[in-house]
């Protein structure tokens, strides 16, 4: 994928999620004008146009680009090489399994402490963690996970008096 | 007077002393660390603060700030990889003495220069800030709009190579800001039905999912599979002379320090220009006026003064504009405005006379901090050096188990860690696709502030939107925002007629 592409395609989301937001989400669930002051939905609509305005000119931009054949010039921060080779570069590359690998997990933490609470499944979860970032030393795993566990649950139970999520194990 | 002193009294207590203390040597412990930088810092302890009182948890956050300032200059020098982006050019100098096996004198140099701009820095805060609330006392809500307005323009340009790729940041800032309830009517707000959003979204787990979250699945692309950290080695010699920073080298760089603080000072009074900024400007200025310019790179004390001092100013200059104005200047400033939101109070220059005694408390707890960074930094530095040297395996699953429970302690719901996650999500696209999310931060921030001034500026002038141009500050603030976003449009246009592509 070129930058060209990617920058198309993060524009007409950003268009898309605009149509979405001033045909349906901002009429649906903004109040009603009370009669005085600015409209609910003022600076709402406001930033939707700001957003749909800068995305259209960002996508005319591209067009005219692609039209000139030309290539967007690498960034600051990008790898001009790679850029030039693949018109894309690592900075800009999405790990889509990657992203998977921790979100996942992060979102059976949720599911879980409300289920099990949070001492096994916070220790589950930084089993799972340690294991999906490569370590393998299940004997320095566990004992990682114990202790972490063990600190948040003293800092939150006796140091701010905050219950710990979910059922109460202890 | 009174006032002056009693806030100088609660800075010295002993609950506030052991915070500033701590937040401090947390902030040189987490700065040490690369890809922890202060504001990220600063986003992860903001839930422990609500369990303090307001001065204790100012104090904390700024020490953590300050410390974290210093903190990256320890990466830095010993490592060659920077842990804040404003200590890049401390490396410059700074890694080539480390393989000279001089690295505890560069760190000292480093500490030091921290020191002496952040005590500059702080002292110029304290001279005008009170004075210029005073003045800024007079603005309206035409002004304070108009002033939202441009700051949130110019912000857009932080953190991303386009300002279109900003503006839009800050408009979906502003829209993520106005989730809750509208304060006219009283009413829910874009909340979807979904009846935890009645409250809006809490800046604490928005900021550590865009902050902190995003960061470190950023980071971990690189760091999976990597068992040990980064080894730190020849930093500490034996030799007297090149562990030890003598009196006379630290003076002999005495013009470099005060121009530095300067250059600091006055980068960091301005919104949106940043520490990177001022470091970097520092460091070019130091070297052009410099008898010894070959020298610049190879391992110079003055290349680090310049860098460290200059960045380190930038910390109390930042303060300037949020304590006179209401804007935040950069991204560590806006998440000590979130604290200063946290704990109901808006900060502006009104704050000098409904809080007087916080605001001069807070005056002493920067500078008690600045005392702390220079006793901590100097009997510490060995045990922060070590700080380096945590493995990734086990720094990640630590930060991202603070990152969870974090979102968690704010309001000890669960679903404050869903919105976490989900802003965590949103920050690792915005910056990979380029999208500042300082600029969509500042404007979530900002926005129920902007909001209020345009309603009271609805309401006094009746739907005259003419009412502008009886006010001439509030105009030429509007001209200025006019002014920035058309830029905007003409750069962008003519970029796609071949003006940036041709030169490709």
């Amino acid at each position: 994928m070129t930058r060209i592409q990617r920058e198309t395609i993060a524009n007409l989301l950003i268009v898309g999620f605009g149509l979405f937001m001033l045909t349906w989400a901002i009429p649906t669930y903004t109040p009603p004008y009370p009669g005085y002051g600015a409209s609910p939905a003022l600076v709402a609509n406001v930033s939707i146009g700001v957003m749909m305005a800068m995305a259209g000119l960002s996508l005319v931009r591209l067009l005219l680009a692609l039209f000139a054949g030309k290539a967007l010039p690498p960034q600051e921060g990008e790898f001009p090489d790679d850029a030039q080779s693949t018109g894309f570069t690592q900075v800009g590359r999405v790990n889509l399994y990657h992203l998977a690998l921790f979100i996942i997990p992060c979102v059976l933490l949720i599911v879980g402490i409300e289920y099990l609470g949070y001492v096994p499944t916070a220790f589950l979860f930084l089993l799972v963690l340690q294991y999906a970032i490569g370590n393998r030393n299940w004997f320095k795993m566990t004992l990682f996970a114990i202790i972490a566990v063990a600190v948040m649950y003293v800092i939150m139970r006796y140091g701010f008096g905050v219950p710990v999520p979910g059922p109460q194990l202890f | 007077m009174e006032m002056i002193i009693a806030g100088l009294l609660d800075a010295i207590s002993p609950a506030s002393l052991m915070y500033v203390f701590m937040g401090v040597a947390i902030g040189v412990m987490v700065g040490a660390i690369p890809g922890i930088n202060g504001p990220m810092a600063i986003a992860l302890f903001i839930p422990i603060t609500y369990y303090l009182t307001p001065l204790t948890a100012i104090g904390f956050l700024v020490g953590l700030n300050k410390g974290a300032f210093f903190g990256g200059a320890i990466s830095s020098v010993l490592l060659r990889t920077p842990g804040t982006p404003e200590a890049a050019a401390t490396s410059w100098d700074g890694y080539p003495l480390t393989q000279q096996g001089k690295g505890e004198k560069a760190l000292r140099m480093a500490l030091y220069s921290s020191v002496a701009g952040d005590f500059m820095s702080t002292g110029v805060l304290i001279a005008i800030a009170a004075p210029l609330a005073a003045v800024a006392l007079f603005m309206g809500p035409p002004e304070i709009f108009a002033l939202i307005s441009l700051a949130l323009t110019v912000i857009a340009g932080i953190g991303t190579n386009s300002i279109c790729r900003g503006l839009i940041a800050a408009a979906l800032g502003l829209l993520a800001g106005l989730i809750g309830t509208e304060p006219v009517t009283a009413l829910p707000r874009l909340t979807f039905d979904i009846y935890q959003l009645g409250g809006g979204l809490s800046l604490i787990p928005v900021a550590i999912g865009l902050l902190a979250f995003s960061e470190i699945l950023i980071q971990l692309e690189r760091f999976t599979g990597k068992g040990s950290g980064e080894h730190a080695a020849n930093v500490f010699s034996t030799k007297r002379e090149d562990r030890l920073l003598s009196l006379k080298e630290f003076f002999a760089n005495t013009r470099t320090l005060i121009r530095g603080s300067a250059i600091g000072i006055g980068v960091g009074a301005m919104p949106g220009l940043g520490a990177p900024v001022a470091s970097f400007m520092s460091y070019d200025q130091a070297m052009k006026r410099s008898k010894h310019k070959e020298e610049f790179g190879k391992g110079r004390l003055e290349g680090i003064g310049a860098s460290e001092s200059a960045n380190s100013a930038v910390v109390g200059a930042s303060l300037i504009p949020l304590f006179v104005l209401g804007i935040p200047g950069n991204l560590a400033v806006a998440m000590l405005m979130g604290a200063f939101m946290i704990h109901g109070m808006q900060p502006g220059p009104l704050m000098f006379q409904e809080n007087a005694q916080l605001m001069y408390g807070i005056y002493g707890s920067l500078v008690i901090a600045s005392l702390f960074l220079a006793i901590i930094g100097r009997f510490g530095l060995r045990l922060f050096c070590k700080a380096v040297e945590i493995p990734a395996m086990l720094l990640y699953p630590i930060v991202i188990f603070t990152c969870i429970m974090g979102a968690y302690l704010g309001r000890s719901d669960m679903f404050d860690v869903g919105v976490m996650l989900t802003f965590g999500v949103i920050g690792y696209f915005m910056r990979k696709f380029d999208f500042s999310y300082v600029a969509f931060l500042i404007g979530f921030i900002l926005v129920p502030e902007w909001e209020r001034a345009l309603q009271q500026v609805v309401i006094i002038s009746e739907n005259n939107p003419t009412m502008f141009f009886e006010r001439p500050v509030a105009m030429g603030l509007m001209a200025l925002t006019l002014f920035v976003i058309g830029k905007t449009f003409w750069s962008n246009v003519r970029g796609g007629r071949g003006g940036r592509a041709a030169k490709a």
